[in-house]
């Protein structure tokens, strides 16, 4: 049963700030509640006040501004499956999307939430870090850039700090010499493994000029592999092809994959290598 | 959940021995205890610990039962506890083996951890890596303090 607390009804981000200050763990931020809810209701975690960010203006639109998306913290993921303009320049956020959860958390779940709840088995914050993406913390007297690989430290856990609201991810939008897959396999909703790759190509179109690999869902954290991406970086697309089952094997131990109930350690490993392999092919396809 | 750890310490076994008696000492090495208290000396104490995963924060006030003492060798006991306000129920047994190495005592433990109730929701994983994390920071205090009190 959900016990008794107080909503709070700030109107800019700098009221949120002030109360987060004023009143530390006792007060959390309600941005759709998808987890926070459910967590509250099964008395896991209690909080006296529930700060509803939703009625701030400016933090759920989805704009385009010097070749980066800027999406607004407060974005549904409804919103973002349905959004023409990342349709048009992040269409793999929005196949991701697409398989968030169920319908019914897509509607009031929304991408900061997400990603700022932390839940191991959640999918965004794997891609957006293989996309470069970047969070926008605010507090009362600044505001910060943080690195999506920065952003994850550990299960439930995020860089973002007490008094800081998540406000805005900006993610720089892929060239036409690039392409970009999110795979991810689970028996539920919550996935159990999570893989995401980007990937671009040289000017002739012919060797991996750059790419990006990040593991989720697995461990604790989505995790990026550069130990993965170097092997491949630099190589023609058919080495790169031959040498993929090694970075997923490299990918798979550096996923710090847990044995739970969505599967045993070494099985992850094993469809980390399964996953990467399929989202190279699928990311190289578009480019 | 089994844990197995071992620590050497460049310290006597006699002096790692007496350390481990010594309630307040000892506790200080455990991350998240507090409010020790003996109840009974070599037999029964008793503890609170509080541990946190992201927002998830549980409290647990404990009973430590000594089973078994070996002087100077081992010490096999037994912990449970309740955290009433999110339904959650710890049970512990936990066997300590210590062995003279030259000049250093190697310290052993082997724990065996069982969380019942809502808080197993959380996924047996992330607790497992929590509690290694927690024996890992303990082992790592109790080097520390013996060894810099040599």
């Amino acid at each position: 049963m959900l016990r008794r607390f107080r909503m709070e009804e700030p109107e800019s981000v700098k009221d949120v700030s002030e109360l987060l200050g004023q009143y530390g763990e006792s007060a959390k931020v309600y941005a759709g509640g998808t987890e926070l809810l459910l967590a509250m209701k099964e008395g896991l975690v209690q909080y006296e006040r529930l700060i509803n960010v939703k009625n701030i203006r400016g933090l759920n639109d989805v704009t385009s501004e010097n070749g980066s998306i800027h999406i607004g913290a407060l974005c549904t993921h409804h919103q973002l499956e349905t959004s023409p303009l990342l349709h048009e320049n992040l269409p793999a956020l929005v196949k991701l999307e697409q398989n968030v959860a169920n319908v019914r958390v897509r509607q009031v779940g929304t991408l900061g939430g997400n990603l700022c709840f932390a839940e191991p088995h959640a999918d965004p914050g794997t891609l957006l870090m293989a996309l470069g993406a970047k969070m926008v913390a605010e507090k009362s007297t600044s505001k910060r850039e943080i690195p999506a690989e920065a952003f994850f430290v550990d299960a439930y856990e995020t860089s973002i700090e007490a008094d800081e609201v998540l406000t805005e991810i900006r993610v720089p939008v892929p060239d036409s010499k690039s392409g970009v897959a999110y795979l991810k396999f689970g028996y539920l909703e919550r996935p159990s493994v999570g893989v995401a790759i980007a990937l671009r190509l040289n000017g002739g179109g012919k060797s991996i000029h750059d790419a990006t690999i990040a593991v989720g869902c697995a461990g604790p954290a989505p995790k990026r592999v550069l130990e993965a991406e170097e092997l491949i970086k630099g190589t023609s697309i058919d080495e790169a092809g031959a040498k993929i089952l090694k970075a997923g094997e490299i990918a798979g131990h550096a996923a710090d994959a847990i044995s739970d109930l969505h599967g045993s350690q070494e099985y992850k490993e094993h469809i980390v290598g399964v996953l990467l392999k399929r989202a190279f092919q699928n990311a190289l396809s578009q480019c | 959940m089994q844990f197995e750890k071992e620590v050497e310490i460049l310290a006597s076994r006699e002096k790692v021995w007496n350390f481990i008696w010594d309630v307040d000492r000892f506790i200080a090495c455990v991350p998240g205890c507090k409010e020790a208290k003996t109840i009974e000396a070599g037999k029964l104490y008793s503890a609170t610990m509080v541990e946190k995963v992201g927002p998830f924060r549980v409290e647990f006030p404990t009973t430590i039962e000594v089973l078994e003492r070996d002087e100077l060798t081992r010490i096999r006991a037994q912990a449970s506890g309740a955290d009433n306000k999110i339904g959650s129920r710890m049970k512990l047994s936990l066997d300590v083996n210590l062995r003279q190495d030259g000049e250093k005592t190697v310290l052993g433990f082997i724990a065996g951890v069982d969380i019942l109730g809502k808080l197993a929701a959380l996924g047996h994983g992330i607790i497992k890596r929590k509690a290694e994390q927690v024996l890992d920071e303990f082992a790592h205090a109790v080097k520390q303090r013996l060894e810099g009190e040599s």
